[in-house]
């Protein structure tokens, strides 16, 4: 078993480097968005330092939603989701195999560059390590998330803004704790409690989405 | 053990798709599915995989079993050789798999992506699996289309192979496999 385990992450990850756009595309919109803040506001430090964590983490969590987009899109049309659904293996251990490649390709690549982002933002040191842990334990859970809308939408053409209509509710609670965290760094107040309860919300789906993950999955592909 | 589906029904937005089909097939026998376009066969060949819930009826059969759908289930932007290895792991196959890329006649292309292939060599690198792991059903819809005579004649010998070994298949095509007479079931949508 630990042989699969270790050839579906190591191809995953190679099929997303070869196709560069699908990792590059949501990292990109990532910078692309918050660079924008800065000039749409202005010049005003404060104001910036102020409104960072919102700007970053919104934008951190779209990105997400558009790469979670192509989790199972890609294999449907290729007719490798059959196999998958066909394999002898349970389809939760091949869905997270998948998600843990998902996340290092395209959630892991957002941790790296946002103390950069920060950085432009004008965030202090004590910020800048609440951001770096958010995102560490947060886009984990966003993947997750986004993996069970990905899959009840995978028999869907054409299916547009739906998937980020069903998945950002879900996103909320994650967003809050983060941004609160965040908030608490900038008067520098401990961030220990909010990086508590970001944990147990990773630890919460990691437990629940892939079985529900596979659940919406032999419901969407019924449907095509 | 046999492949037996019993009053298979298929209704699709108010319109039934099929109705009352009824199949048995022994160890060593193949059912080849035919029908005018939108009849129904890919849809029937789903619900015996196993991808699409039945809706009436029943089937049974042994599990595992290899499904080639429309697509051939293979990554695009993997090589040859490294769609060989994750299908290796998939189906926890030990077997070498050079000889399996030869077998296929994929050789000197076992470096190539994927998507590079042509409709038919792709439609070959989907048939590796039958040989990687030894199933008792198959399931396979339209396995000839793209490939050229001698890529019909490799499928006929790989399947007649699979019978031989008291395996199964059901396949549906709009041009007839020659198959020995007594492996033969034919079923019309």
């Amino acid at each position: 078993m630990s042989n699969l385990i270790i050839a579906m992450i190591r191809y995953e990850l190679l099929i997303t480097m070869r196709a560069a756009y699908s990792w590059v595309t949501p990292l990109l919109f990532f910078i692309i968005v918050v660079c924008l803040f800065p000039l749409a506001i202005g010049p005003d430090i404060d104001l910036l330092n102020k409104i960072a964590p919102g700007i970053i983490w919104v934008a951190a969590l779209l990105a997400i939603v558009i790469s979670i987009n192509q989790l199972f899109s890609q294999d449907r049309e290729e007719g490798y989701l059959d196999e998958l659904l066909l394999s002898s293996y349970p389809l939760t251990l091949l869905i997270s195999c998948k998600l843990i490649s998902h996340w290092i390709a395209h959630g892991f690549p957002l941790i790296i560059i946002s103390p950069c982002l920060g950085f432009i933002l004008n965030l202090s040191t004590h910020q800048e390590y609440a951001l770096v842990m958010t995102l560490l334990i947060g886009t984990p859970t966003l993947v997750l998330l986004g993996a069970i809308g990905s899959a009840l939408t995978v028999g869907i053409r054409h299916h547009g803004l739906l998937l980020p209509i069903l998945i950002m509710p879900l996103y909320i609670p994650v967003l809050i704790f983060a941004i609160g965290a965040m908030t608490a760094a900038s008067v520098n107040q401990p961030i220990v409690g909010y990086l508590a309860i970001l944990g147990a919300l990773f630890l919460i789906t990691l437990a629940f989405s892939p079985l529900l993950t596979s659940i919406s999955l032999r419901i969407g592909v019924n449907q095509c | 053990m046999n492949f037996i589906m019993h009053n298979i029904s298929f209704q699709r937005e108010d319109r039934w798709l099929f109705k009352n089909l009824n199949s048995e097939l022994m160890p060593g026998q193949c059912l080849q599915v035919q029908g005018a376009n939108g009849s129904g066969k890919s849809t029937l060949l789903r619900i015996l995989a196993g991808l699409i819930e039945l809706q009436q009826g029943e089937v049974i059969r042994q599990q595992p079993l290899h499904y080639i759908g429309h697509q051939n289930g293979i990554k695009l932007n993997l090589t040859v050789a490294e769609n060989l290895a994750l299908q290796a792991a998939l189906f926890n196959s030990s077997t070498c798999l050079l000889p399996v890329i030869h077998h296929i006649g994929l050789s000197p292309l076992q470096d190539t992506v994927a998507g590079n292939l042509s409709a038919g060599q792709k439609r070959r690198l989907s048939f590796a699996k039958l040989l990687l792991s030894k199933k008792p059903l198959w399931i396979l819809d339209e396995p000839t289309t793209s490939l050229d005579k001698s890529g019909q004649d490799y499928f006929i010998h790989l399947l007649n192979e699979h019978l031989a070994n008291q395996g199964m298949a059901v396949i549906a095509t709009h041009h007839p496999l020659f198959i020995d007479e007594e492996r033969n079931r034919c079923l019309t949508l």
